[in-house]
């Protein structure tokens, strides 16, 4: 019994001085951060759904620290940090995204450093090299204008899509990111295998797919405006934000979904690193989880449910196949031949 | 020849040079690093790689390329014939008779030039697509499910392109149109011939310099156009030379550079190659000189019971250029999220975009840095193509040199001009890349050609006899510029400054690369928002950002129409 109760104690005390000592690195990073005075931090985020609240708390809780940002996709983001990087002028503090992070990394343009908030997260919401952390995932998969699709009628597996009735109804996006056509490609050939995925999308093909020329939250806002019934390859958290709004949407648990993470890192020579390392150890805590949560986004942290569980596999009842980052980048690149081969 | 104007030819030879400097410095490097980056690969971390003919090789075996160039070929034509048609005809009808409401047709040039492609394509798309309100009036009066228009096809690229350059063509043309010389069409008229034989056989003629160079600024500027064939011919499918560029330099990471500059170089051969036939064409054009040293004053047609149909000109010109489309944006401003126009909708109407807009001050600064790079960059490149233009009109030594230098730019994609600079200022240790200074370089470079168009188009209307006359006087060249020339040019001038201005103000597919967190323009903020999904707040900053455009657009015009009517005496 004493064991026990000692056993408790030292827990106890460990976990005071570990919260302690986390207090202590916060507030020394913030002592330095607040000397740098700003960051910038190119994000991938939609700026009204996510960055502009993140930044609202941030600024909030630490008075002192602007937060410029500046949002592209994936690989707008990339070229940003690629050139800064050989002008040796680096401008940006943070980058996030899905499938950039691995090509800055072969760049060296990413600093080698570990959040300490990244420890309370599992082994996959981390970079095994130690360059980035996950501060949320997404689920790829159709959505539908609900009001030119009831939802009894909308198609519920891929070989659904193939039925000539939705033919010039769909739309996706032709960027190569896993959220649009490149995206959609990989899942068929990582699920179906290469022969029979490749079957599958010569068939996919003759459906006059429309290439909508712009982010996946673009693609489901012209399904949300009636110009396509059904948009591809969406998140299907951006379903539930505009139909909070009265958005006519709904998406499909097409099975497997696509699923992949959000990265954030501190890019190397960064002006304002401390106030960087500030920002993402802020995105990795519960109180920034619960930001992105109350955003309607899928928080990475095991102790910060989404607002709506259902849009995850577990919750949702519904196959996920999910791809790292390191093979999206190595991928890419065939994904996207495919696509102007195939569709283009 | 006189031995003083012997004389003053060596005068013009140190000037001359130190022009020609300026701006090779200027307009070469961009080439250079273009030629260059079709030739070498590009490594993971930007840096060059090795030699390779790949890039070349891929560009003979693409099979798009001759669809492509051919699509490239008809949408140009098709937006010129469309943009001249629409625009030469108004300024006709505004500049030379007495039809009425002409007021509209400045407000509709003024406002359409301050706003952004980007707010106009989407507007347009917005009007025409599936979901809009005219298919949806077809099918609510057909009963029909399909489309009456497929905006998404070379027609609607065409169609949106052409209003898109509409507005220029009338501002170019009206300038034209303003200052020739009437005589000759009076002299007609006195002779017994009818007013449409006096526009077909005179006016026409006369104003053929300006129209052939104005139908070549629009082909070019449609062949190397992005947004449009970006947002309505990529959903079409309907593939131009410029979407490969544009998809290998947004698309990949890292950028395929070398896919992209060769592309580029091919674009650069057969835009040379049309440049070649322009300058042949306008060889002759001091036969179109009507600003002489006599006096005049411009009278206009009176059209009798035609005014009515030139009335009508105008009005419907107003309404499709201007009004449906602000209609469009400020219904969409309202909503929480894209719908097309029902009654449904109005029970969404809320003001929260606008909220948006107006309270972050971050939409201030972005406001204050557009003006200012506007405003510099207008101001330097009509400084270096006024004096240039001169040299190029008089034909002084070395005017050929300069001509082609100034108009060198003209080949470059926006979106590849922005590269090219990037890549310059990334290797030179001038420390400008990321701040405002590298975008106003690049504008200046962008928009020589454009400058150089207004200031030689202006200088060939005045007659050399003014300043043979300065120069008997015994006047310097540089008071003959300052004190002749550089008044009768001011309307041209400051047309020009004001047309650079708007375009740098609106212009996307240069600074979208350029453009950091130091030195953001609007228009690539709205290209941001439109990929965001953010449509309903780009619509609300759109019209925020048109109605600021719109007053500093009337301030200059105002100014440019006085200033013009001083310098002619009036």
């Amino acid at each position: 019994m004493r064991s026990l109760l000692r056993a408790v104690a030292l827990g106890l005390g460990l976990m005071l001085t570990a919260t302690a000592a986390f207090a202590d690195y916060e507030s020394e990073l913030y002592a330095k951060a607040k000397k740098e005075g700003e960051l910038v931090w190119y994000t991938t985020l939609i700026v009204k759904q996510a960055v502009r609240p993140l930044v609202a708390a941030f600024q909030k809780k630490y008075p002192g620290i602007k937060v410029r940002y500046s949002r592209a996709n994936s690989s707008g983001t990339a070229t940003k940090v690629l050139s800064e990087g050989k002008a040796n002028r680096i401008i940006g503090d943070v980058f996030d995204g899905t499938s950039n992070a691995e090509a800055l990394k072969d760049a060296n343009l990413v600093e080698k450093w570990t959040p300490r908030g990244s420890s309370a997260y599992p082994s996959q919401y981390r970079d095994p090299d130690g360059f980035w952390s996950a501060t949320h995932q997404y689920f790829l998969t159709p959505g539908i204008n609900t009001s030119l699709i009831p939802k009894a009628e909308a198609p519920k597996t891929y070989d659904d899509l193939l039925d000539p009735k939705w033919k010039g109804k769909m739309a996706w996006s032709p960027r190569s990111t896993t959220s649009g056509a490149a995206g959609f490609i990989g899942n068929m050939l990582i699920s179906r295998g290469e022969e029979k995925g490749m079957a599958y999308l010569r068939q996919l093909a003759k459906q006059e797919i429309i290439p909508v020329s712009a982010s996946a939250r673009k693609v489901l806002d012209q399904a949300i405006a009636g110009e396509y019934p059904m948009a591809l390859q969406i998140f299907n958290h951006h379903t539930v934000i505009s139909g909070r709004k009265g958005a006519p949407v709904d998406w499909i648990p097409m099975e497997p979904v696509t699923n992949i993470i959000a990265a954030i890192g501190v890019i190397k020579g960064a002006p304002h690193p401390n106030a960087g390392k500030l920002l993402i150890e802020f995105m990795l805590s519960k109180e920034g989880q619960k930001v992105l949560q109350k955003a309607n986004y899928l928080p990475a942290h095991p102790d910060v449910p989404a607002l709506v569980p259902t849009l995850k596999p577990k919750e949702g009842k519904f196959k996920a196949n999910t791809m790292g980052l390191k093979m999206v980048h190595r991928e890419l690149k065939k994904w996207k031949k495919i696509h102007s081969d195939l569709f283009l | 020849m006189p031995g003083w104007f012997r004389a003053r030819q060596t005068e013009y030879a140190v000037p001359g040079v130190l022009l020609a400097v300026i701006i090779a410095l200027l307009v070469l490097p961009p080439i250079w690093f273009l030629v260059q980056g079709s030739l070498y690969t590009t490594n993971a971390d930007f840096s060059r790689g090795e030699l390779t003919l790949e890039y070349y090789d891929r560009l003979i075996r693409e099979p798009k390329l001759f669809t492509s160039s051919l699509n490239s070929t008809v949408f140009a034509v098709g937006s010129s014939v469309v943009a001249l048609l629409f625009g030469a005809v108004l300024a006709w009808v505004v500049e030379r008779t007495n039809a009425a409401f002409k007021w509209l047709a400045y407000l509709t040039t003024i406002i359409s030039l301050g706003t952004p492609f980007i707010l106009y394509v989407g507007a347009w798309l917005f009007l025409l697509g599936k979901a809009g309100p005219i298919n949806d009036l077809y099918r609510l009066l057909t009963g029909s499910s399909g489309v009456l228009i497929n905006v998404y096809s070379m027609s609607g690229m065409i169609l949106v392109e052409g209003f898109l350059w509409s507005p220029l063509v009338f501002l170019l043309l009206s300038a034209t149109f303003r200052t020739s010389n009437p005589e000759y069409e009076e002299a007609a008229r006195i002779c017994g011939a009818s007013v449409w034989d006096t526009i077909r056989r005179i006016t026409l003629k006369l104003a053929m310099p300006a129209v052939l160079a104005l139908a070549l600024l629009v082909f070019i500027r449609a062949i190397e156009a992005f947004e449009v064939p970006a947002l309505v011919g990529l959903p079409g499918k309907i593939n131009v030379l410029t979407t490969d560029i544009y998809l290998d330099l947004s698309d990949v990471v890292p950028p395929d550079f070398g896919h992209a500059s060769s592309f580029s170089v091919f674009l650069l051969v057969v835009v040379g190659i049309l440049l070649a036939f322009y300058s042949r064409l306008s060889k002759s054009a001091d036969r179109y000189q009507t600003v002489t040293g006599k006096g005049f004053r411009a009278r206009m047609f009176d059209l009798g019971r035609g005014r009515h149909i030139a009335t009508a000109v105008i009005l419907v010109n107003f309404f499709v250029i201007l009004v449906l489309p602000l209609l469009a944006l400020l219904w969409a401003s309202f909503l929480p999220f894209f719908q097309p126009v029902r009654l449904r909708g109005l029970s969404l109407l809320t003001l929260e975009n606008y909220r948006a807009v107006l309270n972050a001050d971050y939409y201030l600064g972005l406001l204050w840095n557009t003006l200012f790079v506007a405003a510099v960059s207008a101001t330097a490149a009509m400084a270096i193509t006024l004096v240039a233009g001169w040299f190029a009109a008089r034909r002084k030594p070395g005017a050929w040199i300069l001509d082609q230098l100034a108009t060198m730019p003209l080949i470059f994609p926006g979106i590849v001009l922005g590269v090219a600079v990037m890549q310059i200022y990334l290797q030179v240790p001038i420390p400008i890349y990321g701040t405002v200074w590298i975008l106003i370089i690049a504008f200046v470079i962008r928009y020589l050609p454009y400058g150089m168009r207004y200031s030689y188009a202006g200088m060939l209307q005045i007659h050399q006899e003014l300043e043979e006359a300065a120069g008997v006087c015994g006047a310097t060249p540089m008071t003959t510029l300052r004190r002749i020339i550089a008044p009768l040019l001011a309307p041209a001038v400051l047309s020009g400054w004001l047309f650079i201005f708007l375009l740098a103000a609106r212009v996307l597919s240069l600074p979208i690369l350029l453009a950091g967190p130091d030195s953001q323009m609007v228009a690539v903020e709205m290209f941001d928002l439109w990929n965001n999904g953010q449509s309903t707040e780009l619509a609300a900053l759109g019209l925020v950002w048109t109605a600021v455009m719109t007053v500093i657009a009337s301030l200059f015009y105002y100014t440019a129409r006085q200033t013009g009517a001083t310098a002619y005496g009036n």
